[in-house]
Parts: structure tokens; sequence; C-alpha cells
């Protein structure tokens, strides 16, 4: 009997998950709270704060969940822990939940997450502007090289984080067969599929934004699109007025504000301390900044948009099983690895470039 | 506070599921003293290039069959109220001191006692690691017992231990004891 109600807790647990009151608000928060992970070693003060804030959120959603399906958490654990849980792709979709206890898994959620959020603004900036002739003859040679070499960073950066991850995963089942445990589950291949699979969507979000949402924010994007670096006397008015804007709009941004600057900091390749630059590279960096940020919260708006749309599809049809093609996946991931080396190769190129100047 | 939430966190972490024991521990004291070095060391890390900590660190290390999540909290004095917001589930203390750094004796050994008193370390295993032995000018690890008044902690076990984390002389020591006090306590 005990067997029976696991059966369908843990598929009542899974469609849970798997659904718009789980999945949005989840997203959601972690969309807004992931720009101050970054992949640096040290754990900023603030992290933990963010931590306790999403351990109440998941608390809360659970226990909503648990009384609306009236199972206890005796029932909940017994579900979670019994064989059916145990495939790998469960595993992947409990890592959320597991967040709340780990810190550790918290932590690369959100840097993730706050890669991903480039990644994805950068290839939105990039495809519009592309697409734009005027941009061409007004230089723009040199900002979408400064763009491939973000992205090429980025990707480096997601890359290692990767390989961490995979990492610790492969220590922990290391441990894990030390001790005794008979559980086979190979952990590098699931993470490589995962991380395609979430590459896939990442594209295809994306193609769907540029066809959903030709005129939205498009020409904004395209005149804006880094004039900031070429004549930063020109421009600088706007921008500021601009960043003044967004600061007004809220406290929280602050933070994020901050990161930004930090990171168009580190983009520009100054060596010194913000303070100490020039008045005019002070200036350019907080354009930089502000710029990002647009991009930023241009990058949510759409996919609230999307979350929307998504959230009514979902209404009208049964959720797709998420598990792709095995097979097909140890293909690409192979293609995959020597793509992500030359990519590797040239952003240490370009990284020494920049640091050179 | 519902008694609901402490189960569904409990929940949480029996998800889990690893049988490996997991033990949680704090590395204080102030600023200075070499507690990332120390975590860094205990890691088995390159010890050459570490700054003053403006957040935390954390390390799993793995030691007689345990994993030992320690989380190393920067030590100046503006992080120090933060200090509280890591001590809950805390299973033991580490506590290091720069026995070279004879004028903030007092200060640290001010520090350590307000630590003794929080609820969330009650009863806690406190090793007070006695760091920087490498250093001429060190005090010996009993002078700075006494100066700390630790023979007078009744509520829980303590050590102290000198080591150098650069060096990496009496850490194992230290690590030892920690492992042999947890199996006591936890079983």
């Amino acid at each position: 009997m005990a067997e029976e109600d696991s059966e369908w807790i843990i598929e009542s647990i899974v469609g849970y998950l798997g659904s718009p009151e789980w999945v949005i608000p989840v997203t959601d928060f972690m969309e807004h709270k992931c720009t101050v992970f970054d992949d640096e070693d040290e754990n900023k003060l603030s992290y933990t704060e963010i931590h306790q804030q999403y351990k109440k959120l998941v608390e809360k959603l659970l226990e909503n969940y648990m009384q609306e399906v009236g199972i206890n958490e005796q029932q909940f654990l017994d579900a979670c822990t019994s064989p059916f849980a145990k495939s790998q792709s469960l595993q992947d979709m409990f890592q959320p939940v597991l967040a709340t206890d780990d810190f550790q898994v918290f932590r690369s959620l959100m840097v993730q997450k706050n890669m991903e959020l480039q990644l994805q603004a950068l290839r939105v900036i990039k495809e519009k502007n592309g697409a734009l002739p005027e941009c061409l003859t007004d230089g723009v040679d040199v900002m979408t090289e400064l763009e491939q070499q973000e992205m090429k960073i980025l990707e480096e950066v997601l890359k290692k984080s990767k390989e961490e991850y995979d990492e610790e995963m492969s220590r922990r089942l290391l441990s894990e067969k030390k001790t005794g445990s008979t559980s086979s589950r190979s952990s590098n291949k699931p993470n490589t599929e995962d991380d395609e699979a979430r590459e896939a969507t990442l594209t295809s979000k994306q193609s769907n934004s540029s066809k959903r949402t030709p005129d939205s924010g498009s020409s904004s994007i395209q005149c804006r699109v880094l004039p900031a670096l070429r004549s930063p006397t020109k421009s600088s008015k706007s921008s500021n007025a601009s960043s003044h804007q967004t600061v007004e709009q809220s406290d929280s941004r602050e933070a994020a504000a901050e990161a930004y600057l930090e990171e168009a900091h580190r983009e520009a390749g100054f060596s010194k301390p913000y303070t100490e630059l020039l008045p005019s590279e002070q200036e350019q960096l907080q354009q930089r900044a502000a710029y990002l940020r647009q991009q930023r919260d241009k990058l949510h708006a759409l996919k609230k948009e999307q979350q929307k749309i998504r959230q009514t599809a979902a209404l009208e049809e049964p959720p797709a099983s998420p598990t792709p093609a095995p097979t097909a996946n140890s293909e690409i991931s192979a293609e995959e690895k020597k793509k992500l080396q030359k990519r590797k190769h040239l952003a240490d190129k370009l990284k020494e470039e920049v640091i050179k100047k | 506070m519902g008694e609901a939430q402490k189960g569904l966190l409990s929940v949480i972490e029996k998800l889990k599921g690893s049988t490996e024991q997991e033990v949680r521990i704090v590395l204080l004291g102030l600023d200075n003293a070499g507690k990332t070095t120390l975590l860094k060391s205990l890691a088995s890390e390159d010890v050459n290039t570490i700054t003053p900590t403006q957040g935390f660190n954390i390390k799993s290390v793995a030691s007689h069959g345990m994993k030992l999540n320690v989380w190393d909290i920067g030590g100046q004095r503006k992080i120090r109220p933060f200090w509280k917001k890591y001590l809950e589930n805390t299973d033991l203390l580490i506590y290091v001191i720069d026995s070279a750094d004879k004028k903030r004796f007092e200060e640290t050994g001010l520090e350590l006692s307000e630590l003794i008193d929080e609820e969330n370390l009650k009863g806690v295993p406190v090793l007070v690691f006695a760091n920087k032995q490498d250093l001429e000018t060190a005090s010996p690890a009993s002078e700075i017992a006494e100066g700390l008044n630790l023979h007078t902690y009744r509520d829980r076990e303590w050590q102290i231990q000198a080591c150098s984390a650069v060096s990496g002389e009496g850490v194992q020591d230290g690590m030892n004891w920690i492992c042999n006090n947890i199996v006591n306590k936890k079983k």
C-alpha cells in the first residue's frame, strides 16, 4: 500500500514541480535575484540573505502544495526517497528543492541563471544589431568585436562553472560509491544533456522573442547599441538621465547597478579601482552599466511576456515530456565540446589582449 | 515560528539521501587571524594568494568518513555582526587566533566570549587554533588558553591547538580532535 501511495505522490510532485504554480514564482525569484551572483570563489554576504528569502518561498510553495493535495511531510519524504524517485531526471527536478537546504547547490543555480541571462542578453543584442545597416556604418564593427569578446568570456566562465559542478558531482558520486551505495547514475552525461537542453531552450526562446515582438524595444536597442563607448561626451546626458530613472525605480536595483558597474569595469580592462579613474572613463563605465541594465530589464519584460503566453498554452495542452533523446545528445556533446574548446582558446586570446590594453 | 516549518526543512534535508554524515563547522576569529589560510590549507589548496575576506568562503572536506562543510566568514570589525547569521545548526566552532598579535588578545577574547554565549552555539564544542606559531613572536598555546579562560568552560568540549596554517603544522592534529569529538557526540 505504501508503495502505491509513493507512486502517485511522486507523480503528483513531479507534476507540481513542472507546473506554472511552482515554475513561475521560482524562476521569477531566481531571475530577479541572480544579478549579484558571480563566479568568484568568495561568497558575498548578500547571498545569505537571498538564500533565506528563497527558503521561505520554497517552504511556502511546498506547504501550500501539500495542503492542497492532502499529503503530510512524512508521505512527501517517503515518496521522494522511494525507488520511483531515484532516476536522474527526477533528481535534477529536485535541485531547486534541495537548494533550500544546501547553500552550495543554491549558489550554483543562481550563478548559472545569471550567466544564462547575460548570454541571452548578448545574443539578443547581437541579433538585433546585425540586422541594422546604419549601425554598420556607424562603426558597429568595433562593437560586435567587443560583444563577441564578452560572449566568449561569458561562455568560458559558464563552461568553467559547469566543469566545477561536474567535478563536484563526480566527487560526490565517488564518495557515495565508497560508502557502498549501489546507485549507478553517472553524473557527467545527464549534466551535459541538461546543459544542451538549456541551450536549446535558450535559442528557441530567443528566436521566439524576436519573432513575437519585432517592434517592442528593438528600435531603442538598436540605436543605443554602445555609442556610449565611442562618443562618450555626446550621449552622456541621456544615459545619465536614464540611469537616474532606474535608480529611482527601486532601491533593490542599486545592488544590481553596482554589479553592472563592476562588470563594465572589468570588461573595459581598467585595472584601477573605479574611483581612481578619470572622469571620462568613469562616465564611460556608467554608460556601459546603464546600458547593460537596460538590456537586462528588457529581457525581463520579454521573459515575463513569454511566460504568460506559455502559461496560457500550458492550460490548453498537457506538458510535454522533458526528456530528450539520449543518442542525439551524446553526438552533439562531442561536437559541442570541440566548439567550447575553440571558444575557450579564443577567449583566452581576447582576454590577453584586453588586459594588455 | 511554526513547527511545521522546521519539519519541512528537515524533510528537505533528508531528501539529499546521502549516507555520509555531514558536519557543519564555522570558522571564526579576528581579521588577519588566518581563517581563510587555514581553510585553504584544510582543502589542500594554494595559500599564497589570499586576500582579506569581505564575505565568506565554504569548503567541503572529507575526513574520517565524514563530510566537513567548513564556513569561513570574514573577521573584519564591520563584518562581525553578520557572524550570528551563520551559527544555526552548527556542529562545531573553530576559533582562530593570531598568536603573534598580542595587542589584540583582549579583543579576540571578547569576541570569543560573546560567541560562547550565543544561543545557537550552546554546548557546541570549540577548537581554538593558536595560529602563526611559525612566527618567532608567537605566544605559546598554553598562555593563550589561560588568557582566554578556556579552563572555565564547563558546558562544552574544548581544545586548543598550536598550529601554522601556512606550513600546515598542527592543522591535522586539530582535525583529528574534531573528528573524534564529533563521532563521540553524534553517536
